[in-house]
């Protein structure tokens, strides 16, 4: 093989690696550097000036024009409590009390980061729309068929929920790992 | 080890490099790429493009939330300074934003954080002509670290029945290049 050649090889197999590396760790990966609370990850450092090259490509791809974490945080849960994979033949229970923030919303996207459609024309349960029980709990039908405040519909393949909060208050904002989120359980698939 | 792989090693070596320059390399350019496409699909620069309640129809930018209304202002420095004058309601959440050509969130101011009903942003380059002041009661003079990027409104939808007077809120924010006057140091 000449010379010329083989810094060609070099130079494409190097190229495709490296590509391939990026693809690994910002497109198809979780969020790189984030931190974990029940199912629902973050990163610490999105929006931010300081966040590391993984961080920023990775927002830019899948959170684009996130606020920093003074203002609001973003949880995303691309799995149940159990680990598995959501999935929009299956229905899931969301539930527990109000996050630690002035104003909190749950939305579903599909796998291709946008709102899923659906004939209810519906996307989320907020702060200011869900229906609490008396005691200040709430419970959320994800997925399956329903038409009350409290669901989510999620389209037929896979899916993620973002919980977003809005103006953290100090719970979340000193320690996101810890603050009380709500559950996430599978109730079962057809 | 046999001498044939002592001879490929600096070539595998070499591919190495290339991955990992490669590898940094874009990441470095992805962030740039996603926001250049992302100011193109959102309209012309410098001028407010207040937007509808997102629905599965909204494709311009990832993520967007269906309870918040937006309005964004794709700005390019290169012309000059930047007013952005913007109507703040407090009867809900609001925010004013700003992202540079990196993505990077370099500035956000929330209702809580004004005490009156409008915030003037004047945003500039480090160096670029100091513009003249308008009639603002609050106002916040802001260096860009990159002349493209995106201005951000954004405001909640506290209940369906006010989306009107919230879009017409949002349609009265401004954005425009501004004449200059002075250098700023």
């Amino acid at each position: 093989m000449n010379l010329a050649l083989k810094i060609s090889a070099v130079v494409i197999v190097g190229a495709l690696l490296g590509l391939f590396a990026t693809w690994i760790a910002v497109v198809r990966g979780d969020m790189p550097g984030g931190v974990s609370n029940g199912p629902w990850k973050t990163s610490l450092a999105i929006g931010s000036t300081q966040s590391d090259p993984y961080t920023r490509a990775s927002v830019a791809l899948h959170g684009l024009f996130a606020l920093n974490r003074s203002e609001t945080i973003y949880y995303t849960a691309t799995s149940d409590a159990d680990g598995n994979a959501l999935d929009g033949a299956c229905r899931y229970e969301i539930a527990g009390r109000d996050p630690d923030a002035r104003w909190w919303s749950i939305t579903a996207y599909g796998a291709d980061d946008f709102l899923i459609p659906n004939p209810a024309n519906r996307f989320s349960v907020a702060k200011t729309t869900v229906q609490h029980n008396a005691n200040g709990s709430f419970a959320v039908q994800v997925g399956g068929a329903n038409n009350s405040a409290n669901w989510i519909p999620t389209g037929a393949g896979a899916f993620s929920l973002t919980l977003r909060l809005y103006n953290p208050g100090p719970t979340a904002a000193i320690d996101p790992v810890q603050t009380m989120l709500p559950t996430l359980k599978k109730v079962g698939c057809p | 080890m046999s001498a044939t792989v002592w001879q490929r090693l600096p070539w595998i070596a070499a591919t190495l490099l290339v991955a990992a320059v490669v590898h940094m390399g874009s990441l470095h350019v992805l962030p740039h790429f996603v926001m250049a496409r992302a100011l193109t699909k959102l309209g012309a620069s410098n001028t407010m493009h207040p937007g509808h309640r997102p629905d599965a129809s909204s494709r311009a930018v990832v993520r967007p939330s269906p309870d918040l209304l937006y309005a964004a202002c794709p700005f390019d420095l290169s012309k000059g300074p930047l007013r952005v004058t913007a109507v703040v309601p407090h009867e809900t959440y609001w925010s004013i934003s700003a992202f540079d050509s990196a993505t990077n969130n370099f500035f956000v101011r929330n209702d809580r954080q004004i005490a009156g009903d409008s915030l003037e942003v004047l945003l500039m380059r480090r160096g670029q002509a100091w513009p003249p002041l308008g009639n603002a009661l609050e106002r916040v003079l802001l260096i860009s670290p990159t002349t493209k990027g995106l201005i951000l409104v954004r405001t909640l939808i506290d209940d369906d029945r006010n989306v009107p007077a919230l879009e017409g809120m949002l349609q009265r924010s401004k954005c425009e290049t501004v004449a200059t006057a002075a250098r700023l140091r």
